[in-house]
């Protein structure tokens, strides 16, 4: 891997970016000044000091830029890592930032009627997690039938083309919105750093990148 | 325009003369280097009965080969998906009365039923070496050289080995008589190398694993420390001797807990990484063979990535043409000079468009 190259870092758009940022910039990376220039319509920006690319993509792109170590490192978050599942990526620091978490949801008045107690062996559902998804319910004896959706699941249920959802869920608010309600917590997600396998263990700069994150987020290094 | 009745199956393709010109070269290199060794090739079946491609390997999975009923014996066959079981097997019946250590070296195509997103290759070039009735200190320091010294035999540069203890994790976990269910989980996080699930999973003690990961002295240092218990003390000493052996020759890293790629390894694993080659290379280590008393040490290579890159780079050799009526006699004396050369076939050859660099005219050879 060519040392003089920049380190590629990848950032997802939205929810997690703002929270990123100020982390980042105590780790070293501060992004030039064109990166938050709204009608900027560039996806690679330089970092001030140069020594790193930065690019701004969706966040399930950046898990799969960082596997196919096409970027060397990233922030993303644990739903897509757990999604992705890629044996290529490493997350070795939990950033604490990002809170929320990935829930299974159903129409309030649907509530009860075949609910997970009294289930069926069968259960659609929409989402934009159909591996997290149909694991969970698999290991409680249910085979969900995915219907994979890029946005508005929340929708799937009032125009029957599910019966459930599971989707991420901070305030909850839009849940209530839309008449559903949070049956039951899949997981806790908060955004990591991640880095590609190869690059961790062959470019050192990756590693110092790591150790520079770790100092960071206290987590139970021993003494 | 090609038809798509022609198109190759997803993950397949074929090499064309400069990506297979650099597939031959790397091959040869590879076979002649662990020849001088002392490696006697073998040449195994690309079909066999589906048991015998995972008995001698513990961890071992046919899941993702391609299997078909035998016709002649209704049995299930599979194609090999990795040759190191099947040299494994030869050295546990047609070799097994051979004097041990055995040196056993192979090179050939591999397949698997599917491919994923990161790495849709569904064929790879296989080249390895197996060390059979040893997996102490001193085979796998021999392996180790050789894998490093195959590689750049190959045309690899900037190479890099990250040693691995397979067998660290249960070591620890049964010393802390930990249940099954909490070793998976620990392992499960270490595999991601995230701490704050590690400590989440009950794993609080590894935790030190993930920082004793990096360039290898450091990594042993840590490691050591953190060993109070003395539970890896042999394996931390025999790596170091490894390291040692090789050291100069390689970037050397450690990672204790790496396990992709390491089903049937032992107490020593190391994967090879060179530079502008996406991912690993190869990987070898220590095992048993199951069902003799046979441990062995090996290595294997998967060349494809960095044959892509040298084809690209492939010069183009230079090319004598002999045209119609030339004296046969200097065509064969250009040949054994070394000469690559192309009689002509008809008189209106066109030497350059037959990509020829040189011509044969009046007995002298010159450019053309």
């Amino acid at each position: 891997m060519g040392q003089s190259r920049p380190l590629t870092f990848a950032v997802p758009k939205g929810r997690i970016l703002e929270e990123a940022l100020p982390v980042m910039a105590r780790a070293g990376i501060v992004p030039e000044a064109a990166f938050h220039d709204k009608g900027n319509r560039a996806l690679s920006f330089a970092s001030d000091d140069g020594a790193t690319r930065i690019i701004r993509v969706r966040a399930f792109d950046v898990a799969t830029f960082v596997a196919f170590g096409a970027a060397q490192a990233g922030i993303v978050g644990s739903d897509v890592i757990e999604e992705f599942d890629y044996s290529e990526l490493y997350a070795p620091v939990d950033l604490a930032i990002g809170h929320c978490r990935l829930s299974v949801a159903e129409p309030r008045e649907g509530q009860g009627a075949d609910d997970l107690s009294a289930r069926a062996s069968h259960l659609r559902i929409a989402t934009k997690y159909p591996n997290i998804a149909s694991r969970w319910f698999e290991r409680r004896g249910i085979q969900a039938e995915c219907v994979k959706l890029n946005g508005a699941m929340e929708l799937a249920p009032s125009l029957g083309l599910s019966g459930r959802i599971v989707d991420l869920v901070s305030s909850g608010r839009t849940l209530a919105e839309n008449g559903l309600v949070e049956t039951d917590r899949i997981m806790e997600v908060s955004a990591r750093l991640i880095v590609n396998r190869a690059a961790l263990k062959t470019d050192p700069r990756v590693a110092k990148l790591v150790d520079r994150f770790r100092a960071l987020v206290p987590v139970a290094e021993p003494a | 325009m090609i038809d798509p009745a022609d198109l190759l199956p997803e993950g397949l393709e074929d090499r064309l003369p400069h990506s297979a010109a650099a597939a031959t070269r790397v091959e040869r290199a590879v076979l002649d280097l662990l020849d001088a060794h002392g490696y006697d090739r073998v040449r195994p079946p690309l079909v066999e009965f589906e048991p015998a491609m995972m008995r001698r390997m513990t961890g071992m999975h046919t899941r993702h080969m391609f299997r078909f009923v035998d016709p002649a014996s209704l049995r299930m066959l599979a194609l090999r998906s990795d040759m190191t079981p099947q040299v494994g097997r030869i050295a546990a019946t047609g070799l097994a009365d051979r004097p041990r250590p055995l040196r056993l070296c192979y090179a050939g195509q591999v397949a698997r039923m599917v491919g994923d997103m990161l790495d849709p290759r569904r064929e790879n070039l296989q080249l390895g070496a197996e060390l059979i009735g040893s997996d102490g200190v001193a085979a796998a320091g021999e392996l180790v050289e050789l894998a490093i010294a195959a590689l750049e035999a190959a045309g690899a540069t900037g190479i890099s080995v990250d040693f691995t203890l397979p067998d660290s994790v249960d070591l620890l976990a049964a010393e802390q008589s930990l249940d099954q269910a909490t070793t998976q989980a620990i392992r499960r996080e270490l595999d991601s190398k995230d701490a704050g699930a590690l400590v989440a999973a009950g794993g609080e003690a590894f935790v030190p694993l993930l920082y004793a990961s990096g360039p290898f002295d450091h990594a042993i240092a840590r490691l050591a420390e953190f060993d109070t218990g003395a539970i890896l003390a042999s394996r931390i000493e025999g790596l170091r001797q490894v390291a040692a052996r090789v050291g100069g020759r390689a970037r050397l890293t450690l990672d204790p807990a790496e396990r992709h790629g390491f089903g049937y390894q032992s107490w020593f694993g190391f994967t090879l990484y060179a530079d502008g080659v996406r991912g690993a290379l190869g990987r070898g280590g220590s095992y048993q063979i199951a069902g003799t008393d046979d441990a062995a040490t090996g290595f294997s290579l998967y060349p494809d990535e960095l044959v892509e890159r040298l084809g690209a780079a492939e010069i183009r050799r230079d090319c004598l043409f002999l045209p119609l009526g030339h004296d046969p006699a200097a065509g064969a004396s250009a040949r054994h000079e070394g000469w690559r050369a192309i009689s002509a076939l008809t008189a209106d050859d066109d030497a350059a468009a037959l990509g020829c660099t040189h011509v044969l005219a009046e007995g002298a050879i010159r450019p053309l």
